[in-house]
């Protein structure tokens, strides 16, 4: 091994993307612009429940959404048709995003005119939970069809948010799904979760959701 | 692919790192990969080449230590490896457990010349 240096190294893989991550929250902290990174399964309702946020939204906040999708443009559409500005950012197959592709996507959605951007990331339960984003506040829905014991399959993503929304409770009778249990296997992951039941398709419980956003965004926002 | 994506975050690290240090020609990397990272070290193995091609970190070698993943039952207190008890205590049969190792994904060592 003659003319070979070694170095100790021990940092973690995910170094780099973390400080750019903390680059850009400060940045957005300087600009009063507060970022959600919003994660879940593939058809949980990310869309829907944006699409109720806007509306509720309407005339409180000004928001800006980018919409993540290994390919087309189907949820920018909808999202579009409820009036709030919206890009759609292809992950070219990628299986999420990480704080340099979110600065880029900030960059080309405009961030003079808005005050709460929603990241809507790429459906999936894995791979969104390991790079931050540089969101503020990190959102995942559950919904109901997927089980209460999702929590217990994919602790990470369940350790890394700020708040837990149990979408589609409308069909909890047709489903084996304890809300009690499903709570305790969030909190087993993360104690500190805000959990908000809802049924993003009839409304019921949205106003909680939107309550704790705009709390959360009031309070990114004052200096 | 999860593992391709990963492999990309590394690189950037790697790069940060070689440029602080003033380093030329990384000969190999040594990767510690947690077993409960949720990351497969064969997958992780089989797309590197891919991954690197046409950075600088293309023709180099990577080496994998993987950390087993031990953990702690809060019911009971006892401490066991994770993976082989199927994430519940082999005691009480509990299913909230704190992590106390390999949970991780680290650049242990770069060697260059």
């Amino acid at each position: 091994m003659n003319g070979f240096k070694v170095l100790q190294v021990r940092q973690s893989v995910f170094a780099d993307n973390d400080r750019r991550a903390e680059e850009l929250r400060q940045e957005l902290k300087k600009q009063k612009v507060f970022l959600l990174n919003l994660m879940s399964s593939p058809g949980a309702g990310k869309t829907t429940l944006l699409s109720r946020t806007i509306e509720a939204l309407d005339g409180k906040l000004k928001v800006g959404v980018m919409e993540a999708d290994i390919d087309s443009d189907v949820d920018a559409k909808t999202i579009e048709s409820f009036g709030a500005k919206v890009i759609q950012l292809h992950t070219g197959g990628m299986c999420h995003l990480d704080a340099d592709m979110t600065r880029q996507g900030l960059e080309a959605l405009g961030t003079d005119d808005v005050e709460l951007a929603i990241l809507e990331n790429v459906g999936n339960l894995v791979c969104p939970a390991e790079f931050d984003t540089g969101a503020v506040k990190n959102a995942m829905i559950l919904s109901v069809p997927e089980g209460d014991d999702k929590p217990l399959k994919y602790p990470l993503i369940f350790s890394v948010c700020d708040v837990v929304i149990i979408n589609k409770t409308d069909v909890l009778p047709y489903f084996d799904f304890d809300m009690e249990k499903c709570s305790a296997n969030i909190r087993m992951r993360n104690p500190k979760a805000k959990i908000i039941p809802v049924c993003a398709r009839t409304g019921e419980g949205i106003d909680k959701w939107i309550d704790w956003l705009c709390n959360e965004v009031t309070a990114w926002r004052s200096p | 692919m999860h593992e391709l994506g990963i492999i990309s975050a590394l690189v950037h690290t790697v790069e940060g790192i070689v440029r602080e240090e003033g380093l030329t020609e990384v000969e190999k990397i040594v990767i510690e990969v947690g077993e409960l990272s949720g990351i497969v070290p064969s997958y992780l193995e089989q797309c590197y080449p891919a991954a690197v091609y046409k950075t600088f970190m293309e023709n180099t070698k990577l080496e994998l230590v993987v950390v087993p993943g031990i953990v702690k039952c809060r019911g009971c207190g006892r401490i066991f490896n994770a993976a082989a008890n199927d994430l519940q205590c082999p005691g009480c049969g509990g299913q909230d457990l704190e992590i106390l190792e390999g949970n991780d994904m680290i650049v242990r060592e770069i060697v260059c010349r």
